[in-house]
């Protein structure tokens, strides 16, 4: 009697527990989520990050917690992700410079393509290729002329090797053949200051910080990535025979390897249902950010195409 | 500009801006004065909430706990000598020698009345030469910063203590540290042996945990018996005549701490240092400084403050972050829809005079909020030894823990402690060695940069471009050997 009781107690609490354990599962998440950033604080990324992550509490019902985690170049955040569990409450957000490119001028302590299993990517930045206004190059072509004429003598600066600054300019350099003195700055921020203040004759930067300079006719720029101008008198990556996909800065979510499909699905819904978001909208069109957002599976495509060509990128550089 | 700045000025006066500053200025503190939490984590974290809030609210807002922050930092530093930034350094070399002497409430005091009038007139300065400023700030590249940060070691060593050779060797090793992990202009891996979590070098809070507080709680466990290890009092509040006393001092360090803000990149650090240096050097009695003189303090809380001002100018009028906290600012800024830049002075300027205008008004209301709160902070020494050593071991720890979320960084912690320990025993000064740790990585970079700036011809473009640079770089070694001959002679 006591005997069959407890087995059916026991029984009971077996089948609750199986119960709860699948409801836990189909009720992801049940708990805030933490997103790594490999990069400090007040840069694009932290600012992108603090908009998200004031959005998408309503579409995703938990809350989501930045930590930054900056330091050997971003391995040091990707790596914390990386060896994090795959049960979906430990995100990375990074670019496709430190996730794709890295791996091939640095021996890292993960596989980027085998540890990490894409969720979003939730906007990308062009680049824009500037000088001052006081320059003497008023085209791209003149530049690059010049920079071919005098090997290594024209200064352009940039926010750390192989970053969102200096890759554009090793694609450029590698397409042209033109070389530049690269000169490193610790953000884009100084780079940009340096080339205002006469340091340097060339930098990149970003439209979305560009705004008030350039409508104060401090810079000229004289070429911006993609096929699309971005300014109306300044010619595109493409129109000047750039290959399409230089200069792009994707800022991606990943998930470590092994997260469970139905937990992707999740937050592909969430940042799905962010993209009609008001708010979102209007914070990041504040910023000057765009919300061109890529799902999982299209964005694991662009990754591997992103691989073999960074590898033949830092082939060409390196070997010059 | 005047009416737009008139027009700021009305604006600023608001009371839900002036509410929240002083919610900011107090988080701000509290957070500061915890070990392990910077004010830079703080700002990130309740970015968002200025998105939703007036820009005139959201922004003062940041700056109250910007400004808390700071003043914060140097409560541990005064109380149990335990740093959080790089910056409270300085303070906490005579700060903790007080809080010993049983001064703990003086030694706060001072440091809240030096920072906020540093504080305050770079502001003032800034308010009315931001647009002279904002060119100078232009004429200082990578060659002149290195230059300055050279002549910041020097004199860093040549008014270190009694042994400017025992501080060299200090230094030396500190710049040896900073080499640690990935190379800033190359990427190249320096003295890692491969171990991955030592490629983003060494981390600075465990390092001024270890060396500056672990020390202090193993004597003052052996101690304990005797003498009461941390003093018992609290002491008096700072009294008028030691406050005219530093009245020189708090000058000097505020136009040192103002002049440095100019120079992109030097930041609070070398701003308190200098200013700490600068005092002890111009002082009748040099041999006081390090044993717990009020002026110490004073002349590095009024320098670092006073870097302040000017840090602004380059956000505010191009629209550029020198640093992480202005980049926070600038998120602030443009999530408003306000661009920083000239286009903004032009179109909004007033809105930029009303957020100078809070700078200030944050200041006179620090007053009144961090003279109500020393009180409280300065009783922590009064607890029981045996109860208040195991807390600050428990801080120091999560402190460190807490900085990057990292498990190595206690055991840097632990090593660094032992460090500090064989140090003392020794006689040698850690503080050069903190100063060559945290210099270094500039240095380096400044240098790095010069290098690639030069080009070929390194001579021609030193001696035709930059005559600055080498002005500096030829005074420098002048200035270290007067300094050091006058301070033997002081000290001797």
């Amino acid at each position: 009697m006591i005997w069959t009781s407890l087995k059916r107690t026991v029984g009971a609490a077996v089948v609750a527990t199986v119960a709860l354990g699948s409801a836990a599962m189909a009720e992801y998440p049940e708990k805030p989520i933490t997103v790594v950033i490999p990069l400090g604080a007040g840069g694009s990324h932290d600012l992108n990050a603090r908009v998200i992550t004031s959005t998408i509490p309503t579409h995703l019902g938990q809350a989501m917690i930045v930590r930054l985690s900056p330091g050997a170049g971003g391995q040091k955040g990707t790596q914390e992700v990386a060896n994090a569990a795959p049960d979906g409450y430990t995100l990375l957000f990074s670019h496709n410079y430190i996730d794709q490119l890295q791996q091939h001028v640095e021996n890292l302590p993960y596989d980027p393509l085998a540890d990490f299993v894409p969720v979003a990517r939730v906007n990308y930045a062009p680049i824009a290729l500037m000088v001052r206004s006081d320059s003497p190059y008023q085209t791209f072509d003149e530049l690059m002329d010049a920079a071919k004429a005098n090997p290594g003598e024209i200064r352009l600066s940039h926010s750390g090797n192989w970053g969102a600054l200096f890759t554009p300019a090793a694609q450029i350099m590698k397409e042209t053949g033109a070389i530049f003195n690269m000169v490193p700055f610790q953000g884009g921020g100084p780079a940009t200051q340096a080339l205002l203040s006469g340091d340097t004759e060339v930098s990149f930067g970003f439209p979305s910080v560009l705004g008030s300079l350039l409508d104060a006719g401090e810079v000229r720029v004289l070429a911006t990535a993609g096929e699309e101008r971005i300014y109306d008198d300044v010619p595109s990556f493409t129109e000047l025979g750039l290959a399409p996909e230089s200069g792009f800065m994707h800022r991606i979510f990943l998930a470590p390897a092994g997260t469970p499909p139905e937990v992707i699905a999740k937050l592909e819904e969430a940042f799905t249902a962010l993209q009609e978001d008001r708010t979102y909208q209007r914070l990041m069109s504040r910023l000057g950010e765009n919300t061109d957002y890529i799902g999982s599976s299209a964005y694991q495509a662009m990754r591997e195409a992103q691989k073999v060509e960074y590898e033949a990128l830092v082939e060409s550089i390196t070997s010059q | 500009m005047i009416e737009q700045f008139a027009e700021g000025a009305l604006m600023a006066f608001r009371a839900d801006t002036i509410l929240m500053i002083v919610v900011g200025l107090f988080s701000g503190m509290l957070v500061g004065a915890l070990p392990g939490f910077t004010t830079l984590m703080a700002m990130a974290i309740l970015l968002p909430l200025s998105f939703f809030l007036d820009p005139l609210v959201g922004i003062p807002f940041l700056l109250g706990i910007y400004k808390g922050g700071i003043f914060g930092g140097s409560i541990p530093a005064i109380l149990v000598s335990m740093p959080g930034t790089g910056a409270a350094v300085a303070t906490s070399i005579d700060g903790y020698k007080l809080t010993q002497k049983g001064q703990s409430r003086k030694a706060l005091d001072m440091a809240l009345f030096s920072s906020v009038i540093g504080d305050t007139f770079s502001d003032i300065f800034t308010i009315l030469m931001i647009f002279p400023i904002a060119l100078l700030v232009m004429q200082f590249g990578p060659p002149e910063l290195f230059a300055v940060l050279l002549m910041s070691l020097v004199i860093i060593v040549a008014t270190s203590g009694s042994n400017p050779l025992k501080g060299l060797v200090m230094m030396l090793f500190g710049l040896w540290l900073a080499q640690i992990g990935t190379d800033p202009i190359g990427g190249v891996e320096r003295f890692t042996f491969g171990i991955f979590e030592l490629k983003s070098g060494i981390p600075l809070l465990p390092m001024l945990i270890g060396v500056f507080a672990l020390p202090e709680l193993v004597y003052a466990v052996m101690r304990s018996e005797r003498v009461g290890a941390f003093a018992k009092l609290v002491g008096e509040r700072l009294s008028k005549a030691e406050f005219k006393r530093c009245i020189p001092t708090i000058r000097r360090s505020t136009i040192i701490g103002t002049s440095i803000g100019i120079v992109p990149g030097l930041g609070q650090v070398v701003a308190a240092m200098m200013g700490y240096s600068a005092a002890k050097n111009a002082s009748s009695h040099p041999e006081t400084f390090g044993e717990g003189e009020v002026e110490g303090v004073a002349a590095a809380e009024a320098a670092n403050n006073a870097v302040n001002g000017p840090t602004l100018v380059p956000l505010l009028t191009l629209g550029i972050p020198g640093d992480n906290v202005t980049a926070i600012l600038l998120g602030a800024f443009v999530a408003q829809g306000l661009r920083p830049g000239p286009q903004l002075f032009e179109e909004q300027g007033s809105i930029v005079f009303a957020i100078l205008v809070a700078m200030v008004l944050a200041n006179l209301m620090f007053v009144v909020i961090g003279y109500l709160s020393i009180p409280l902070f300065a009783r922590i020494v009064t607890v029981k030894t045996g109860l208040l050593v195991p807390i600050v071991i428990m801080f120091a720890f999560a402190g460190a823990y807490v900085f990057r979320s990292d498990a190595t960084d206690v055991l840097m912690l632990v090593l660094f402690g032992l460090f500090g320990l064989l140090a003392r025993a020794a006689k040698f000064d850690v503080m050069p060695m903190v100063m060559g740790f945290i210099l270094g990585v500039p240095l380096e970079y400044a240098f790095g940069q010069t290098v690639a700036m030069a080009g070929s011809s390194p001579l021609a473009f030193m001696f035709t471009e930059r005559i600055g640079m080498m002005a500096v770089l030829i005074a420098t070694p002048i200035i270290g050997y007067v300094l050091w001959k006058r301070m033997r002679a002081a000290t001797s």
